[in-house]
């Protein structure tokens, strides 16, 4: 509990207006994208870094736990106040302080909406690659936090990629720079990235720079269904080895079709095991051609269905399936639990085998959307929060999978965070020594524990 | 209680938030309570009994426009509107009408209307017509009901409406009547306000008037009257709006269109579009005026943005409303449209409404009057 002294030296950095504590306001700061929620003791949407810096300040002194927040669309539980404290809402900070087309960067507020982003850089013919599937929701700084990734991520890398620059509040009301502007920078360590993904737990971001890329001109969109996932994983290695970066390369297992057949936006053959959604862009005359290499590729391998988008509308419609699947496989079950281990390319088909068979033994369904260009699995948990027996084989299904992608030489997480979701199986990835480094790291920034405690480490 | 018929819905919510983007008042607002995810979140608490009904609980609930972006953008298929709706007439049972909203239900429920005029006045638009016919619409028999609807029967920015609306029909040969005193608000405001239990009067008084004249077909200018008739009134008449049969008097051949050298967008009205599915008759309208250039805003059709007038949102909270009306005046001008056409009298009188106390330069029309205008030049 906060002392109503506390509380209301916060209230006057913040301003009345924006300090929240009423039961409708702590209620809707309980939860992000993942499942348990917990009561913070109150809510607050600063205007600016040094209001920020201040409010650090007295958490520090008093020893209250600070939850950045921004629009909440993480699904794994990192902005949540898991122990207690205050969540920090970035909902003021939302402003695009500058695009410098020469210099090939943009500077904004952590409140900036990834795809207001996208759409503002277009303008200049540029584009900021980042693409989580919450982009039209979530934030820049919230990216940044959680080091999202997204469909795009085999061409064009996550957002630890496009991270030039940070500027950072520390637990103690400091304020720091980290990076800048220039594309090049090896001066010290690297403290932009060890604040990419770090889940506020380190530092409260008040400024970003990222870095952009020249819009591609053309792109080519293609649809293959396999009667046969291994032809499926062949035709993916083949794309790879033949020198194609596609911009994505997304595959939809069997369990996920037939969800989409039965939810009435597509229907496909009951031979269908798995369809690839493959994207190459770049130059036209580049991509026509890598267009056809695919295609060619696809059928060599034994896809009994192509489709090569020729229009906008046609690419649209080809991409229908892949973005109704996670709405299809949410409403079938009250609860989806999106899983997110990550394994070697080449081991793809090995995870996707061994998450049939963890489904079968412990009778629950699991759907699987992989972004099979970087071997980054999205099992679907298709579940029932409520249901306490199924719950229980849902934890042990859970466990045998993060296992067996740890095993293969694979990570518990590719793009969407460990938080509480994740936590307890850090020391299946890591040793004692490296949780004890990050520890440190932890203990040298923030001494007191006050930034998101309990998430991750 | 009604929730746990729906609870349901929030027990298929998954909280990931994507109704954040396209929700006009959480994107206003910011606060989580304002978003979908975070009524739905609230509503669900409510019905678990962890929270009681404040004022400022009924207030969160106020702010939202009904306009169901939200739930076409749920990818889980959460009907948040129903969840909201369900939780309007709950804070109704428990702690009576939102203050705001009081005055007018209680008129709505005396005068049929939702004026403060005695329904008497309801065809007093017919006042300004020229060559009113001597039985000024008013009927024993016809084929085809025109219902007018409250905004545009006693708002006189929007009365041109039915007046353009009878010149159309007239022009057609259709045989038609208004039911003037004797039409009844359609009940739609009191399912916004909480208290849908109260229409039942009002449903059976306009059918009983409508059937008395043996009318086929019921035409509405209102998208809100158009979708309240075909959701709750029990009935088999036939029941268009007014874009369906201008569309169609096109087509057949009795209208014919001149040029008009305009470039003009269109505002899908959420009642017509999203909520009734009606999508490309105003579309097909537009297209079918020679020498008009028209170009899509950039959210139409399922994707619409409300204009702010929806929800009784106006009477609940005005800034907000003028707010919500303010940015689809930025995505007109984004089109590069001299013209907003719509088809629907309350987004005419809010987006106008801004338009005019901002003094801007924008010209705000109901389909009607593009109509209208068209047909004179031909």
């Amino acid at each position: 509990m906060i002392s109503d002294t506390i509380k209301n030296e916060i209230r006057g950095i913040v301003g009345d207006e924006w300090f929240l504590d009423s039961p409708e306001d702590l209620i809707t700061y309980s939860y992000d994208g993942f499942l348990p929620e917990f009561m913070p003791d109150a809510v607050i949407v600063p205007g600016d870094r040094d209001e920020i810096a201040s409010v650090m300040k007295v958490a520090n002194r008093e020893r209250i736990n600070i939850i950045p927040r921004a629009a909440g669309t993480n699904i794994c539980g990192s902005s949540v106040a898991r122990k207690g404290g205050i969540i920090l809402a970035f909902h003021r900070l939302n402003r695009i302080i500058e695009i410098d087309p020469e210099s090939r960067c943009a500077v904004v507020q952590p409140g900036v909406v990834n795809a207001e982003l996208q759409k503002a850089v277009a303008a200049y013919g540029l584009m900021y690659p980042p693409d989580p599937a919450s982009m039209f929701v979530s934030t820049i700084g919230g990216n940044v936090a959680l080091n999202a990734g997204g469909p795009r991520g085999v061409k064009y890398g996550v957002t630890r990629d496009y991270l030039l620059g940070l500027e950072v509040v520390l637990p103690s009301g400091e304020i720091i720079r980290t990076g800048g502007k220039t594309l090049k920078n090896v001066s010290g360590y690297d403290l932009t990235r060890l604040m990419c993904g770090s889940e506020g737990t380190l530092g409260i971001f008040t400024e970003i720079i990222l870095r952009l890329v020249p819009l591609s001109p053309a792109k080519a969109t293609l649809q293959a269904i396999y009667a046969d996932l291994d032809d499926a994983a062949t035709t993916v290695s083949a794309i790879i080895g033949a020198g194609i970066v596609p911009t994505t390369l997304e595959l939809i297992d069997r369990t996920v079709l037939d969800v989409i057949s039965n939810y009435g936006d597509a229907q496909f053959s009951d031979k269908a095991q798995a369809l690839l959604l493959i994207e190459v862009d770049g130059e036209d005359i580049l991509v026509e051609a890598q267009g056809k290499r695919i295609e060619a590729f696809c059928k060599e391998r034994g896809a009994f269905q192509v489709e090569r988008a020729s229009t906008p509308e046609e690419a649209d419609r080809l991409w229908q399936a892949r973005r109704t699947a996670f709405g299809a496989v949410a409403s079938l079950r009250p609860n989806c639990i999106v899983e997110d281990a990550t394994v070697p390319v080449k081991m793809l088909p090995a995870m996707i085998r061994k998450i049939v068979e963890i489904a079968e033994k412990y009778h629950i369904q699991i759907g699987v959307l992989a972004h099979a260009g970087d071997g980054n699995l999205h099992p679907l948990f298709m579940t029932d929060l409520r249901d306490k027996e199924e719950m229980e084989r849902v934890d042990k299904a859970l466990v045998e999978l993060v296992e067996a992608a740890i095993a293969m030489g694979g990570t518990l997480s590719g793009e969407h965070g460990i938080g509480i979701a994740k936590d307890r199986f850090m020391s299946m990835e890591f040793s004692q020594t490296s949780i004890d480094l990050m520890r440190g790291i932890k203990k040298v920034f923030d001494p007191n524990n006050i930034l998101n405690p309990g998430s991750f480490l | 209680m009604i929730l746990n018929e729906i609870a349901n819905e929030f027990d298929q919510c998954i909280k990931c938030g994507l109704c954040l983007a396209t929700c006009p008042v959480g994107k206003t607002l910011f606060l989580e309570k304002y978003t979908p995810r975070g009524k739905v979140q609230l509503a669900k608490r409510y019905a678990a009994g962890d929270l009681e009904i404040s004022e400022h609980y009924r207030d969160i609930f106020a702010k939202c426009l009904l306009c169901g972006a939200c739930t076409v953008t749920c990818p889980s298929g959460v009907d948040q509107k129903t969840v909201f709706l369900a939780m309007r007439e709950e804070i109704v049972k428990k702690q009576g009408l939102h203050p705001n909203v009081e005055a007018a239900v209680t008129s709505l429920l005396v005068n049929h209307n939702i004026s403060d005029e005695d329904n008497s006045e309801r065809g007093d638009w017919r006042d300004d017509i020229r060559d009113l016919p001597e039985h000024m619409y008013e009927k024993e028999r016809a084929d085809v009901v025109y219902f007018v609807g409250c905004v545009a029967s006693f708002f006189p920015m929007v009365q041109s409406i039915p007046r353009n609306m009878v010149r159309i029909l007239q022009l057609a040969s259709v045989d038609f009547a208004i039911l003037a005193g004797e039409e009844w608000c359609c009940g739609f405001p009191l399912i916004g306000a909480g208290a849908p239990g109260e229409m039942k009067a009002l449903m059976d008084h306009n059918l009983e008037k409508v059937k008395a004249l043996g009318a086929r077909e019921v035409a509405f200018s209102c998208p809100s009257c158009y979708r309240t008739w075909k959701e709750h009134y029990p009935t088999d008449l036939k029941l268009s709006h007014s874009t369906q049969v201008i569309e169609r008097l096109i087509k057949e051949g009795p209208i014919s269109l001149g040029e008009l050298r305009e470039t003009v967008t269109y505002h899908d009205p959420c009642d017509l579009g999203r909520n009734a599915g009606v999508f490309d008759a105003p579309r097909e309208i537009l297209r079918s005026i020679p020498g008009l250039t028209f170009v899509e805003l950039a959210s139409n059709r399922n994707q619409s943005i409300c204009c702010g007038g929806g929800g009784n949102l106006e009477m609940a909270d005005a800034a907000l409303s003028g707010r919500i009306a303010q940015n689809k005046i930025e995505e007109v001008r984004q089109t590069g449209a001299d013209i907003v056409v719509t088809a629907c009298q309350q987004c005419v009188r809010t987006i106008k409404g801004k338009v005019r106390r901002e003094k801007l330069d924008l010209d705000v029309v109901d389909i009607t009057d593009m109509v209208v205008r068209s047909i004179s030049h031909g």
